[in-house]
This record gives structure tokens, C-alpha cells and sequence, in this order.
């Protein structure tokens, strides 16, 4: 069956989903679709049960089901359509036509006049890491152990260890703990922590548990189940000194060691995908290298708030609807940003001039000292405290400013200390 | 007597490095805050420090089966583990609306526990 009168189809119902569907139907498009792979609306967000969300947007602290209770609310009430249990499996990158599964409807192929990528992140798994010694049960990713905590009612284990100091390993280390667990420690091989400071002072601090930077798992020990793991600090290449060797006793091993944007559709779908960021290459209509196809939140770059993934879907969103409705030329200028030294990663990569625009960005490592974010041409600069690699840094590019320089050739956006 | 103490502010993901200056145990300063809600969390944490608290409890019939709670206003740091304990005695039939109110007054803090979210029946 071919579904011809879809305006915007968005692929993942998660927080720049659902606010991508709101954005394309505040912009006027008419059939707006949001399709899901699982079984209930709001992706990850449903699984992070403490508070910290949204207090930009709503002026609030609320927990994640809360945060997207709202924006569902908000999403049915702007007339958009959800389609869950609904799992995409090929986008056909010459006609932009989307193959989607579900168990009543069967296959159906949609013709959508403009897509919205926001298919999210995973997490990085223990391949990723090459760990010498056994693959007992007992290691799981930390988000894993969030949803079996908090969505099945499973606990992973008596006495956790966890790897990497991403925010879901913090929050899962405090998690653990008012399940009646133990959290022998916090390893993490970099110098400074992945995750934001405040979650170390409430997930950690409060509770005690011990955070070692420059410290690393060298081994996992266990035949069925895991026995413990062998720990070690670093030197400066991030090589385990053997003297500092110690075996720590543990059932379960949680993995906060990063995130990486989920993109297999938008390879299918023939859309550029960056080096660094892993996601999508989008210019700041969030629109990819496929002009059908625009991309938000996760799926672009990791973000560390869930506020700055729901505006970069509301854009995606009214863009994708403007373009469905003709209203995005094909000539639209593309000047290229780029990082300067300091910077590691950065989004959007393209500046059109067609609209305001920010972009997030993440330093190398941190700046511990009073610095600078700016842009070269200098149409942004902001003092900063500190840069830190797990908190984002933003510029803001007004359109009138590219518009009143018709000749720029790239903008460069930087951290330095002052 | 002076005495100084330094803690991070978690009140927003900036995480603020705080110092707080006490006079014979009363609020002198605090330094290192970003905004008037940096001065009130330092002001609470050193008198009657408090935290949201956030899990599941079990659901009797229900889409899930856990629902996720959180304590509606911040409560007592001390106390977190004996409404952790009152919680995990729970057993809520679904379906369960947000806002519902699961636990008046848990533990004698004052502070009610909530569902987080729309968990139907299943």
C-alpha cells in the first residue's frame, strides 16, 4: 500500500520526535506522522525517572515521563499522529520512500513529502572498549540496567562497579544505591568526568561512592557470572600501570562510557553523516545533505539536555513542514562552520543565513580558567567561567548578520582562554 | 566561630562551586552562585539539606510492571531511605494517573509521593 498524502513523517517518537511533530504542525503542515518502534511514546526520556529536566523550557525540575507527558499532551492537542509498534526498515535514498512494519497494518511503504530524522543515540558497548578476560552475565550498558530497574522491575545486582562517568552511570550509581545495592566505585580513564559536576555531587558525593579519574578496567573476571574486575590507573597515554593493579569485587559491571547517534537509516538513506559527531551533516534549518531530509536532537549530536534536543526538534520540525510546502528553495547559501583549535566537535556544520541559529558545541578538554566562546567573524562572543568537555557550549548567529555579508566564506567558532 | 563550607550547587546543570560562610551556625555568604537559586540551595543545604526523591514501585495489572514515583517537593536527605523503604512496600493497581498521589505525608516529612507517569492497564 502507498501512503501518498503524508506532509512530515517523523521517524522516533522521543523528545525531538514528538517536538519535531509539533513544530511541522504549528507550521502549517497538514498530515504530520510520528512513527515509533516500541509500544509507548517518549523513547529514553520514559526510563529516566529522577529529576533534572526541563527546567529551562517549563521553569521546572521535572522527571523524564513528566517532562514528555507534557510534550505528548502538547503534540496531541497541535493534531499530530502517532504510529507505534511501528519499526522503519528502509528508506529508499532516490524517492525518499519509507518502508515501515507493524503488526496490524503490515508493510506499508509512505511517500512523505519531507522526512525528520530523530531516531536518538545508543550506547557504547563493551565491544567498543576491548576488555581482556571472560563475557560473564553481569555487564550490562547503564541504560540497559536503567530500564531493567526502572521499567521491567529488575535489579541487576547486589554490588555494581561502573565504567565511565557518563550522566547514566552517575545516576544509575545513586539508583543502585536506593535499591538496596552497592556501588564499589566510579572508574573513569580521562582526567576530568564525562558527566555534568552536579551529578557527581548528588549521585556520588551524597552517597559516598568513590570516583577515580585516570583509572580504568583492565580485566573482567568470572566463568557464568562476573566474579570482579581488575582496575588500574593510567599513565599519560592512557596505558594501565601494572603496579597499580587491583582486583575489585563486583556482580555487576555498568558502562557509561559514551554515546554514539543511531543512524543506520539515514546511511540507507543516503544522508552525509560527519566524522566527529557520527550524526547527520545539517546546515541550521537542520536540514542533511538529502534537502527531504532534516535530523534533530541525539541523532545530530549527543546533547547534555533534553530542552536543547526538544527546540532543535521543533525546528527540524517547521522546517521540514516549510519545505513540504515548497517554501525552502534548492539555491539557499551554505557557508561552512568550523572548529577552531579548542573545539572538538560542533553542529550545525552549514549556515544559511536563512534563519537565527545555534550552535552547540564541545571543547577537547577542559579550560579551567576564565575563556572565551566566540565566532570568527565576530558575531558572537560570551565570557565563560570554565569549558569543560561534558557540558556544551553554544554561539548565536543572527540570520541579518550572514545576510550583511554576502561574500563570507566560513565562520569559525572557538574557545580560548582570556 | 567562622567556618566555611564548599559543595557544588545542583539546582541546575551549571553546577556552581558554592561556598558558604556560617557564623555560629547562621548563614554569613555565599559565594560562587550564578542566580538567586544558588543562594536559597546553599541557604537549605547547610540548615536542612533536601533532595527530590525518585523510583518505582510495583503495579498490580498494569502496561509496566513498575511505575516510576518521585517525592512531589524535596525531601529530607536523611530521610531518603526510610521513604525508599516505604515505597518498595507498595503494591498500586493500575491503571495509575500522574499526580496521583501514592503516599500523604511519607514518613512523617511532609512530603507526598507521586506517580510520574500514565501507566494503563494491561
Amino acid at each position: 500500500m502507498l501512503n501518498n498524502n503524508i506532509d512530515v513523517l517523523i521517524i522516533g517518537a522521543g523528545p525531538a520526535g514528538v517536538a519535531a511533530g509539533i513544530g511541522a504542525r504549528k507550521q502549517g503542515a497538514e498530515h504530520v506522522v510520528v512513527l515509533e518502534r516500541d509500544w509507548d511514546l517518549g523513547g529514553i526520556l520514559q526510563q529516566c525517572i529522577h529529576p533534572g529536566f526541563g527546567l529551562r523550557t517549563f521553569r521546572e525540575e521535572l522527571t523524564g515521563p513528566e517532562y514528555m507527558h507534557r510534550f505528548i499532551q502538547q503534540a496531541h492537542e497541535a493534531g499530530v499522529e502517532f504510529r507505534t509498534n511501528t519499526m522503519v526498515f528502509q528508506i529508499d535514498r532516490n524517492s525518499n520512500q519509507v518502508w515501515t512494519m507493524n503488526r496490524e497494518r503490515g508493510i506499508e511503504c509512505l511517500n512523505p513529502k519531507a522526512i525528520v530524522l530523530t531516531m536518538g543515540c545508543r550506547e557504547r558497548p563493551l565491544g567498543a572498549i576491548r576488555i581482556p578476560g571472560t563475557r560473564p552475565a553481569g555487564i550490562y550498558t547503564a541504560g540497559t540496567a536503567q530500564r531493567f530497574v526502572n521499567m521491567e522491575g529488575y535489579m541487576p545486582g547486589k554490588r555494581a562497579v561502573i565504567l565511565g562517568s557518563g550522566d547514566i552511570g552517575l545516576i544509575m550509581a545513586r539508583r543502585m544505591i536506593w535499591e538496596g545495592a552497592e556501588v564499589e566505585g566510579v572508574y573513569e580513564v580521562m582526567s576530568w568526568p564525562g558527566g555534568l559536576r552536579r551529578n557527581i555531587a548528588q549521585c556520588l558525593d551524597d552517597y559516598g561512592i568513590p570516583f577515580h579519574l585516570e583509572t580504568t578496567v583492565t580485566k573482567i573476571h568470572g566463568k557464568d557470572r562476573l566474579e570482579g574486575v581488575t582496575v588500574a590507573k593510567v599513565d599519560a597515554n592512557k596505558a594501565p600501570i601494572k603496579s597499580t593493579e587491583r582486583f575489585v569485587a563486583c556482580d555487576t559491571l555498568l558502562l557509561a562510557i559514551g554515546l554514539i547517534p543511531e543512524n543506520e537509516l539515514s546511511r540507507m538513506a543516503g544522508v552525509e553523516i560527519h566524522q566527529v559527531t557520527g550524526g547527520p551533516v545539517v546546515n541550521d534549518l537542520l536540514q542533511t545533505s538529502n534537502p527531504a531530509i532534516f535530523a534533530a536532537g541525539n541523532v545530530v549530536i549527543v546533547y547534555d539536555l533534553v530542552d536543547n534536543v526538544s527546540d532543535e526538534g521543533l525546528i527540524a520540525g517547521a522546517n521540514a513542514a516549510r519545505y513540504a510546502a515548497g517554501e525552502i528553495s534548492g539555491s539557499i547559501r551554505r557557508i561552512p562552520v568550523k572548529g577552531g583549535e579548542n573545539v572538538r566537535l560542533f553542529s550545525p556544520q552549514f549556515v544559511t543565513g536563512e534563519s537565527d541559529t545555534t550552535i552547540f558545541m564541545r571543547v577537547t578538554r577542559p579550560i579551567e580558567q576564565a575563556c572565551r566562546v566566540f565566532t570568527t567573524p565576530e558575531f558572537y562572543t560570551q565570557r565563560l567561567r570554565y569549558a569543560r568537555p561534558g557540558e556544551m557550549n553554544e554561539v548565536k548567529i543572527k540570520a541579518a548578520q550572514v545576510k550583511a555579508m554576502p561574500d563570507l566564506q566560513e565562520i569559525i567558532v572557538d574557545i580560548q582562554p582570556v | 566561630m567562622i567556618s566555611e563550607r564548599k559543595f557544588i550547587c545542583v539546582s541546575c546543570p551549571l553546577g556552581c562551586g558554592l561556598t558558604v560562610t556560617l557564623e555560629d551556625g547562621e548563614v554569613k555568604s555565599v559565594e560562587g552562585n550564578s542566580c538567586p537559586r544558588g543562594a536559597s540551595y546553599a541557604k537549605s543545604e547547610v540548615k536542612d539539606p533536601r533532595r527530590v526523591f525518585a523510583s518505582t514501585v510495583r503495579v498490580k495489572n498494569g502496561k509496566l510492571p513498575v511505575c516510576p514515583i518521585r517525592s512531589k517537593t524535596p525531601a529530607p536527605r536523611g530521610k531518603l531511605f526510610e521513604i525508599a523503604q516505604a515505597v518498595a512496600k507498595l503494591e498500586i493497581p493500575a491503571p495509575i494517573k500522574i499526580g496521583q498521589v501514592l503516599i500523604h505525608n511519607a514518613c512523617g516529612t511532609d512530603v507526598d509521593i507521586v506517580a510520574s507517569r500514565d501507566l494503563e492497564s494491561a
